[in-house]
């Protein structure tokens, strides 16, 4: 492809990725070896403080990121995913806090740091791009000075060669016209380029582990399929963990490896990306999977399949199955038990009382 | 052929050659006009009763701004509207105020659009201070209740604030809000693109029901070319203020000529990781260009993969974003029928692309291939072959990784490549519309 070598540059070596104030277990191996465990979320829940009380967002998530893998995380809009992801960064609002779990980053409990040291560990070792990443540039700031920021907090740039940084970034996610564009203003990029500088951002401290809200929810197709390129190609390069955080089922099977499907604020079912389309493990994941508008079905007159009824509100999720008053597979035994997170098949796991009988199903 | 032409195909919207442009200011204090965008610029399209026309086209291709001139907020800077034939613009204060309500329409933000003062009652009742006609006094309270419950929102929760419901909620809340008063047409202006995909699927089923029921008319917008295929009769694409494709949704699915249609076809995700492409998309480069300032000749021809892929066939390097041929960058192609063959026989809208060589759009991408009639479009260029088969000029200057040997994968009836093997037979492959046509 053109021009593609030229913006091959390595922005790891210039200097030192743990950072002056990095803490004292920051003895990090920058070397990623392809599978190596980077990121390992177990039974996380989280809890928001409300007029009513307690309200369980997040109840018992549990996760893992590889180097060299994309992990989608899927689920209906409210199900935690942004949530358990802000809980892992150390960002969470004022009102919310994790009441249980653990998030391994190489071995450090990133839950069990203070709170400083658990944003400036996590901050440097694994970057989350925004769900709205569009309104989290500063309009009066020029592009470049906001690509930089990070890195000149924590490794005391020179304003030139930070500017030279930010050209590089911006190369990295295939700007056109770098040099001329990092002065420019947020409200001079497009969409989709706004959203390749919220990237560019989040890869500036070069982390091991990328977490990418919705990243490409309000772009267009085209430029949809440009950014996931994109993502792809710089996750392979240096391989990264990258955890994708969508709704989007087509974007999953175009660029995912491994699937976490939520429901209710916890995982529901776990599995590789193409047993999973395969053969869904968990009612939910089946209902969902049919009810994506395709465009290679035919379209005459049919109704859209659709998963019944609503999910949950968080304070209000139904006893047992939280899925159960909207499973067409529900019996007596998913009203009043809570079905575990247990393994369907090798590589597989599902919380669904009766995985293995869907997953036979399936094969006969 | 619709069974009753006499009521269904009537259009109860039209629009012919409209235009909208806004003036670009510039200067903080004394605001000076310094050109101006055109956001809709020549654009022609009609709603028939009861049926739906999907309009899709990439972020700033001026759907937005044709919805709100269609429904009356803002005023055309050129063309007309018509409702049920009859110019908007010629009619009494009073028959447009009924023409308003007639035509309702759904918002693309639901942030933005629901004021965060109001309940959603007051919301869902708003409409009614404007036509206190729709429904009388007394009967309001339940018709806002039925409408919670029909859009699937919990009619209870009508003292509740925007902010106490999801994204996808408000934007149920929206359509509640554009049934109020009962309208004979709603301009859905991305009605589901906030929602998830379960959820979806309930509201457009829903918009489904109630057209049936109501004989309503949709104007729907949206960017997921799969849910237009879904829900759409007729199907316009917009690039940069213009149609650039139109005709009934097979013609336009299965057959499409403009080579921006196709690269949004295939940019799609397909749900299955199976037929993961191998790079196969007609990825477009860069973004669309500044509608303020719009590339010179053909709209497209700066981000046009058919063009490279020409030029490179003439000779030329076939790279940079005016390497195309000459026609492309200096004459404006027109939106013309395709001619016979490409599913124009007895549809209700003529398929129709602005291209100079749309009929060699579908040889030059590796998807499956529409037959090109013999009588083909008025447009072909002088040095083209009309009935050119698939497969050929596929020989010097091309990219290296495309592959001409496209068939169809019988799962899911898409294109996909196979690796050229040297011994074998090329053969073309028809689209499958074409062959169902062909076997009756
Ligand atoms: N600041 C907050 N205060 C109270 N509740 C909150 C807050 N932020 C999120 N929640 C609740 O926590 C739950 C999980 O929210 P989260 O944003 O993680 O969902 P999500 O899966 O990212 O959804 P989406 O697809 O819409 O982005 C939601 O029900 C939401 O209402
Ligand atoms: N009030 C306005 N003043 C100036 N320019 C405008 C105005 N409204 C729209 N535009 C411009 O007109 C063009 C078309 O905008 P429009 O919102 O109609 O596009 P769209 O197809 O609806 O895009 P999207 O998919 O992002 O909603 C854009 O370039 C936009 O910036
Ligand atoms: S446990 Fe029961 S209710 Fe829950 S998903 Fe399985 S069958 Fe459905
Ligand atoms: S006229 Fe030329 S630039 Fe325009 S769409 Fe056709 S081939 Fe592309
Ligand atoms: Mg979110
Ligand atoms: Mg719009």
């Amino acid at each position: 492809m053109r021009g593609m070598t030229g913006m091959e540059i390595d922005i790891s070596g210039a200097f030192d990725p743990a950072g002056p104030d990095d803490d004292a277990q920051g003895q990090v191996p920058t070397e990623r070896t392809a599978g190596a465990t980077l990121l390992e979320v177990d039974d996380l829940a989280v809890e928001f403080r409300s007029d009513d009380g307690a309200v369980r967002a997040v109840d018992g998530l549990s996760y893992r990121v590889e180097a060299g893998r994309t992990l989608a995380l899927v689920g209906e809009s409210g199900c935690g995913k942004s949530v358990s992801s802000l809980a892992v960064m150390g960002l969470l609002p004022p009102t919310a806090r994790v009441v249980r779990g653990s998030a391994r980053y190489r071995g450090t409990d990133l839950l069990a740091l203070s709170p400083a040291k658990h944003r400036a560990h996590a901050g440097t070792h694994v970057a989350m791009v925004f769900q709205d990443a569009l309104a989290a540039l500063n309009p009066v700031h020029t592009v470049g000075y906001q690509l930089t920021e990070a890195l000149r907090a924590r490794s005391g740039l020179s304003r030139r060669e930070a500017r030279r940084r930010a050209i590089e970034l911006l190369d990295l996610v295939k700007v056109p016209n770098a040099a001329g564009r990092v002065d420019e203003y947020p409200h001079q990029f497009s969409g989709g380029m706004r959203q390749r500088v919220m990237i560019a951002s989040a890869l500036a401290l070069d982390p091991d582990v990328l977490i990418a809200d919705e990243p490409t929810t309000a772009l267009d197709v085209t430029v949809q399929a440009q950014v996931l390129r994109l993502l792809a190609e710089i996750q392979a390069e240096r391989q990264m963990g990258l955890v994708l955080i969508t709704h989007d089922l087509g974007v999953v099977a175009g660029v995912a490896d491994d699937v976490t499907v939520m429901y209710a604020g916890r995982a529901v079912e776990h599995a590789p990306v193409r047993d999973l389309y395969a053969a869904p493990a968990h009612p939910y994941t089946r209902a969902l999977l049919r009810s994506v508008p395709r465009l290679d079905a035919g379209a005459d007159g049919d109704r859209l399949p659709v998963v019944p009824g609503r999910p949950p509100v968080p304070g209000r999720v139904p006893s047992g199955c939280p899925f159960h008053p909207r499973c067409d597979m529900a019996r007596d035994v998913c009203r009043t038990d809570v079905p575990p997170l247990a393994d369907a098949a090798p590589e597989r796991s599902s919380a669904c009382f009766f995985a293995a009988e869907l997953l036979g199903g399936a094969r006969a | 052929m619709p069974e009753n032409p006499a009521t269904s195909d009537d259009a109860v919207l039209e629009v012919r050659d409209l235009a909208k442009s806004y003036p670009v200011r510039q200067g903080l204090v004394l605001k000076r006009t310094t050109g101006h965008v055109q956001a809709v610029d020549g654009v022609s399209l009609a709603l028939r009763r009861g049926r739906t026309l999907g309009l899709v086209g990439e972020s700033g291709s001026g759907k937005s701004t044709l919805a709100r001139v269609l429904v009356g907020i803002e005023k055309p800077t050129r063309g007309q509207v018509l409702v049920d034939g009859e110019d908007v613009s010629t009619m009494s204060r009073g028959a447009r105020r009924e023409l308003r309500r007639n035509v309702q329409m759904v918002f693309q933000d639901p942030y933005t659009s629901l004021n965060p003062r109001m309940s959603v009652g007051e919301i869902v009742a708003e409409p009614y201070r404007i036509h206190p006609d729709a429904v009388p006094r007394t009967g309001r309270r339940k018709a806002v209740a039925e409408l919670l419950a029909l859009v699937g929102l919990d009619p209870d929760h009508v003292h509740r604030y925007p902010h106490q419901f999801s994204g996808g909620q408000r934007q149920r809340i929206g359509i509640a809000r554009a049934l109020a008063v009962k309208p004979r047409v709603l301009v859905c202006d991305e009605p589901v693109s906030a929602l998830d995909v379960s959820v979806q699927g309930q509201v457009i089923n829903l918009l489904e029901d109630l057209q049936d029921e109501l004989g309503l008319s949709y104007l729907f917008i949206a960017h997921d070319l799969a849910v237009v295929q879904h829900i759409a009769d007729e199907v316009a694409v917009m690039y940069l203020g213009r149609v650039v494709e139109e005709g009934d949704r097979p013609a336009v699915y299965k057959c499409a000529h403009h080579p921006y249609t196709r690269a949004l076809l295939s940019a799609v995700p397909v749900p299955d990781p199976a037929a993961r492409s191998a790079g196969t998309e007609l990825l477009l480069e860069g973004d669309p260009p500044s509608p303020a300032d719009p590339p010179s000749g053909c709209r497209f021809h700066t981000r046009c993969w058919l063009a490279r892929r020409l030029a490179a066939e003439q000779g030329l390097a076939g790279d940079g974003p005016d390497d195309v041929p000459e026609r492309c960058r200096t004459e404006d192609p027109v939106l013309v029928p395709l001619g016979r063959g490409d599913g124009a026989r007895g549809a209700a809208v003529p398929h129709a692309a602005a291209c100079h060589f749309a009929h060699r759009a579908a040889a030059f991408d590796g998807r499956p291939a529409a037959v090109v009639p013999e009588d083909a479009g008025p447009d072909v260029g002088p040095d083209i072959e009309p009935d050119i088969e698939p497969d050929a000029g596929l020989d010097a200057g091309l990219d290296a990784d495309f592959d001409p040997e496209a068939t169809l994968d019988p799962a899911t009836g898409r294109a996909v490549l196979r690796p050229t093997r040297p011994d074998h037979v090329t053969e073309t492959v028809p689209d499958p519309a074409v062959l169902e046509s062909r076997e009756r």
